[in-house]
């Protein structure tokens, strides 16, 4: 909307006039003359004609515009944006400048983002203000609403709110705009002049906005009478997409899952990859990225603000591995951070167990390996565990090396020579060893044979109750202390644990109190039932019943499958951990320190080190505030030794996904939502916040004036 | 001394400016192409069989013992046909005279000198109205001093009007003209047919000596108007409303490329171009014509 501080000059333009009148003028009826060379006359003429014609249109059109430009000039227009009503106010006014900070607005347009447009507009609000107009600013990030330090009292320091806007950066978190103009509107109450407006500059992103939420209100002064109402500020919002769609595809979600068809250490990533422009997309890529290389492409197409899933398969290497899920992007402009996702998996390594059978027999369910060779199949471990058997004759003549655990099921104590190469490879090697016993077992022969390899010596072997008797599962033994949190057990949950709990054991040994073990599952009497032990290198682990039916019905239940595969895993050192869940960006994640040992250093995406906070009950874990998205890493160690990275506790942050749905909310419905059309705004541009001063046009009408001059002057001397 | 055209305008009847004009001209000689009947001696040749023995020249025999023949040039009878076009476009002038009015000068002072020295001369004015096509009088070939009145009396009555018929009129003349003559044209060449170089051409390819006096107004060479002008076509209903300042420069590039390419083209075919205007001394304009015709 135009103004116009003179617009008595205005009559001038009725000047215009006189160009029109010389025009006609020249236009009269000409004299006639005989011509002898009427032929050369008919041949400039039919050549300069049509060139003469547009000449004088344009030579009239220059020269009215240069006294339309001279009138317009001398009356002073400006030019008045919509929604400057709402800002304007008689007298000053205490004004809340807030910035939008949120990852919505990194969306990059030609060569800008939104963000870098808002500030400007920002920066040339904050210069518009009268001097006896105090400001604030904010910047809106995150779900606690401001940034930093909130938002101050409204200040005549221009100075700092011109640094704080300069220096301002967009986050990578999600904004809450309604709930910074209630906190603004809160901060403009600090301030004694009446006037109160806040102008906010943000993309107008539907999920900022919260419709139902009560309008920002001014808090009453201190010196109000009791039940006085909060002031209805002037809310100007400034559009920095300026209305335009934001088109924007992104990876919401990524779920990373064991492939079985792909055999072991294949894995699945599902990527869900939403689309909220108004347009359909198809044909997108999408590729899975392990470490630097790309493993596997596809396509997909999602709908107009719809959503589909892509899943990618790869085999992985053993270990920590890291990836990321990402997006080929076709056009120039849109939001770029959003359209890959990272994740972190744990990849068991393979393991190449021995089973050595002590009790072999022809009927298969009778011997002694049948439930265990059953529980290591490949079909049962994805082909993770190679499992061979040998008998106690066999195997004491076999060399052990290449393997990663044995299982000693109901041996008669072995010879001396095949108890030594076993503490080597477990010592030296970290190779595991399983004990599970039965009628083979001779305790004091065990202990001879053994010796410091058992983790507590036997005693002796307890008989709970004849199995097949009568009321024998009555007086059987049952699994009474479990530590649940210890990795055999962690894959069950609490409606699994009756499973493991419902174990009937009729004979089991029982140990001597002597060595150092640790009990991971005890009988209901209290003897240990599983106890393990570190060896050097490796461990060993005393099932003190039987891994067959013989002395338990623990092997025919189904939780000893789990069992026995997270022993040999374990033992192996080759636990399937359960997967690190992924964070969002702008939450905080503790990190528990292994035992013994202490998270000293947590490391970025950047690779830079973060900042630890400890809870005084466990000071031996993390926490840190996530503020990119990314692979996080941890660094451990036990007091007063060089930190190393800890795999097992790297994870990702991931972005809030609604982030990536740019879709705007309703103007109508957001002007209801600030208290109606009567006191709030939605501009176009920053201009709408210059209140009544309006963008002033008089100098560049007459650089327009001054140029049709020259084109006059130009086509008039031609 | 020259004849300045205002002055000549004044000075009444087409006889007595004519003449002033040949007044103002040194007397032209035309040379014969053919030896024999002589007043002057040219040179000698030896005698050979065929040769007059009347024209021996017994003493350079008495001299040289040899036998040897005089040769001799002489003034012979020249026919020169005037050609002047008297199309609407020659009535144009607002100086002193009018285009057809100095051609008429020229013509006259031509017709003069030509029956001084005892040629014989026609005259043909091309225009409509007459009794053959393109050709509204005719004169024939004659050179007795009422021939030449009589040829006075048609170039003064002569009027210019009319469409340009000088291809059909110089059509007549190559009938008329007979053996070989000197014909000369007296035209601006306005022809909107462009027939005229053509029939030029023609004459000049039946061994005619043609000389064209192409005769243009100084206005029509400069174009100096300013006002805003509807410009009347003089031969026929064409008309055109022009601001002459904007169109000065075309104007201008038309008409120098017009006469560059007439005299190329004419002299190409041997056909010699004089290109007047009519504010020159017709005197002077003659005289030159007639040294570099002398000097050829």
């Amino acid at each position: 909307m135009f103004q116009f501080a003179h617009p008595a000059y205005l009559w001038g333009l009725f000047a215009i006039a006189l160009p029109i009148l010389v025009h006609l003028f020249n236009q009269r009826r000409p004299r006639p003359l005989s011509f002898g060379a009427i032929e050369f006359v008919l041949r400039s003429q039919r050549q300069r004609a049509r060139r003469l014609r547009l000449r004088q249109i344009v030579l009239l059109a220059l020269r009215c515009l240069l006294i339309a430009a001279v009138a317009l000039a001398l009356a002073r227009p400006s030019l008045r944006p919509r929604g400057v009503q709402a800002a304007q106010a008689t007298g000053p006014q205490a004004t809340a400048l807030v910035l939008d900070a949120s990852l919505s607005m990194r969306y990059r347009i030609g060569s800008r983002t939104l963000f870098e447009k808002a500030r400007s507009e920002a920066l040339a609000a904050l210069d518009r203000l009268g001097p006896d107009e105090p400001a604030t600013v904010g910047l809106c990030a995150g779900s606690s609403g401001f940034a930093g330090a909130g938002m101050a009292a409204p200040s005549f320091d221009r100075l700092a709110a011109r640094r704080l806007l300069q220096s301002a950066q967009p986050t990578y978190l999600s904004s809450d705009m309604t709930g910074c103009l209630a906190a603004a509107a809160k901060a403009l109450g600090d301030s004694p002049v009446a006037g109160k407006r806040i102008i906010a500059f943000s993309d107008l992103a539907a999920h900022s906005i919260r419709l139902d939420a009560p309008p920002p209100l001014v808090p009453p002064p201190p010196n109000a009478p009791a039940g006085a109402q909060g002031i209805r500020p002037n809310v100007v919002l400034v559009d920095a997409a300026r209305g335009s769609e934001l088109p924007n595809a992104a990876v919401v979600a990524t779920a990373v899952r064991p492939s079985g068809s792909l055999g072991p250490r294949g894995y699945e990533v599902v990527a869900t990859i939403a689309n909220s422009g108004t347009q359909p997309v198809s044909g997108l890529q999408v590729s899975l990225k392990i470490g630097p290389n790309i493993v596997a492409k596809g396509f997909v197409d999602v709908p107009a603000h719809g959503t589909a899933k892509k899943t990618l398969a790869a085999v992985l290497p053993a270990g920590v591995v890291s990836g990321r899920v990402e997006l080929a992007r076709v056009e120039a402009q849109g939001l770029d951070e959003d359209d890959g996702e990272d994740f972190v998996v744990h990849v068991p390594r393979d393991v190449k167990a021995l089973i050595v059978d002590g009790a072999p027999s022809s009927l298969r369910s009778r011997d002694e390996a049948f439930f265990v060779e059953a529980a290591l199949a490949p079909a049962r471990t994805g082909g993770r565990i190679h499992a061979q058997t040998l008998d106690a004759d066999a195997a004491a003549n076999a060399s052990l090396e290449g393997y990663d655990v044995v299982l000693l099921l109901n041996v008669a104590a072995p010879q001396k020579a095949f108890v030594e190469k076993l503490r080597q490879a477990a010592s030296q090697r970290g190779m595991g060893i399983f004990l599970a016993l039965g009628d083979h077992v001779d305790p004091d022969a065990y202990n001879a044979a053994f010796g410091d390899l058992l983790p507590r010596p036997l005693h002796l072997i307890k008989t709970a109750a004849e199995p097949g008797a009568q009321g024998s599962e009555e007086h059987a033994a049952r699994f009474g202390v479990i530590e649940w949190a210890h990795p055999l057990f962690r894959v069950f949950g609490p409606a699994e644990r009756e499973g493991l709990e419902s174990a009937r054991t009729f004979r089991y040994a029982l140990l001597k109190p002597e060595g150092q073990a640790h009990t991971l599952a005890s009988y209901d009497d209290g003897a240990p039932a599983l106890i393990e032990k570190r060896l050097g290198a490796g461990r060993v682990l005393l099932y003190t019943s039987s891994a067959s039916r013989t002395w338990t019905d623990w092997p025919i239940r189904v939780s000893f499958l789990p069992v026995l595969q997270q022993a040999v895993s374990w033992l192996a050192d080759a636990i399937e951990q359960r997967q690190p869940t992924p964070a969002l960006v702008g939450e905080e994640r503790t990190l528990a320190a292994p035992s013994g040992t202490r998270v000293e250093r947590v490391l970025g995406p950047a690779g830079e080190a973060l900042q630890l906070r400890r809870e005084t009950a466990h000071p031996d874990d993390a926490t840190v505030a996530l503020p990119a998205p990314g692979q996080y890493r941890a660094l451990v160690a036990p007091p007063g030794v060089q930190p190393r990275e800890e795999p097992t506790l790297a994870f990702v942050a991931t972005l809030d996904p609604r982030e990536s749905d740019l879709r705007r909310v309703d103007e109508a419905e957001l002007k209801a939502q600030l208290g109606g059309s009567g006191s709030a705004r939605v501009a176009a541009s920053a201009a709408a916040a210059e209140g009544a001063h309006g963008t002033p046009l008089w100098s560049g009408l007459l650089l327009l004036g001054a140029l049709a001059l020259l084109g006059e002057g130009a086509l008039t001397r031609r | 001394m020259t004849l300045d055209p205002a002055l000549l305008a004044r000075l009444g009847p087409l006889q007595v400016r004519a003449r002033k004009v040949m007044e103002g001209v040194l007397t032209g000689l035309h040379k014969s192409p053919h030896h024999g009947q002589s007043v002057e001696f040219a040179e000698h040749k030896e005698y050979a069989p065929g040769d007059e023995i009347k024209h021996i020249d017994w003493r350079a025999f008495a001299k040289l013992d040899k036998y040897y023949v005089k040769r001799f040039e002489m003034e012979t009878n020249l026919r020169a046909l005037l050609v002047l076009d008297a199309s609407g476009s020659m009535a144009y002038g607002r100086g002193a005279m009018t285009k057809l009015q100095y051609a008429s000068v020229c013509a006259g002072a031509l017709a003069y000198l030509l029956a001084r020295q005892g040629d014989q001369v026609g005259l043909c004015v091309a225009g409509d109205g007459g009794t053959s096509e393109g050709v509204r009088e005719f004169l024939p070939f004659a050179s007795s001093p009422t021939h030449v009145q009589e040829l006075l009396r048609m170039l003064e009555g002569s009027q210019g009007k009319g469409p340009t018929l000088l291809p059909a009129a110089l059509d007549f003349t190559a009938e008329k003209a007979g053996r070989r003559a000197l014909v000369v044209v007296l035209s601006d060449l306005f022809d909107a047919t462009e027939q005229s170089l053509p029939a030029l051409k023609m004459l000049r390819s039946r061994r005619h000596d043609v000389l064209l006096l192409q005769t243009l107004d100084r206005e029509e060479l400069d174009f100096p108007f300013d006002d805003p002008t509807r410009f009347l076509s003089m031969e026929d209903d064409r008309q055109i409303e022009a601001q002459p300042r904007q169109i000065r420069e075309s104007y201008l590039v038309e008409m120098r490329r017009f006469l560059e390419s007439t005299r190329k083209e004419l002299a190409r075919s041997d056909v010699e171009v004089e290109q007047i205007a009519t504010d020159a001394a017709p005197d002077r304009v003659l005289l030159k014509l007639l040294a570099r015709r002398e000097a050829a």
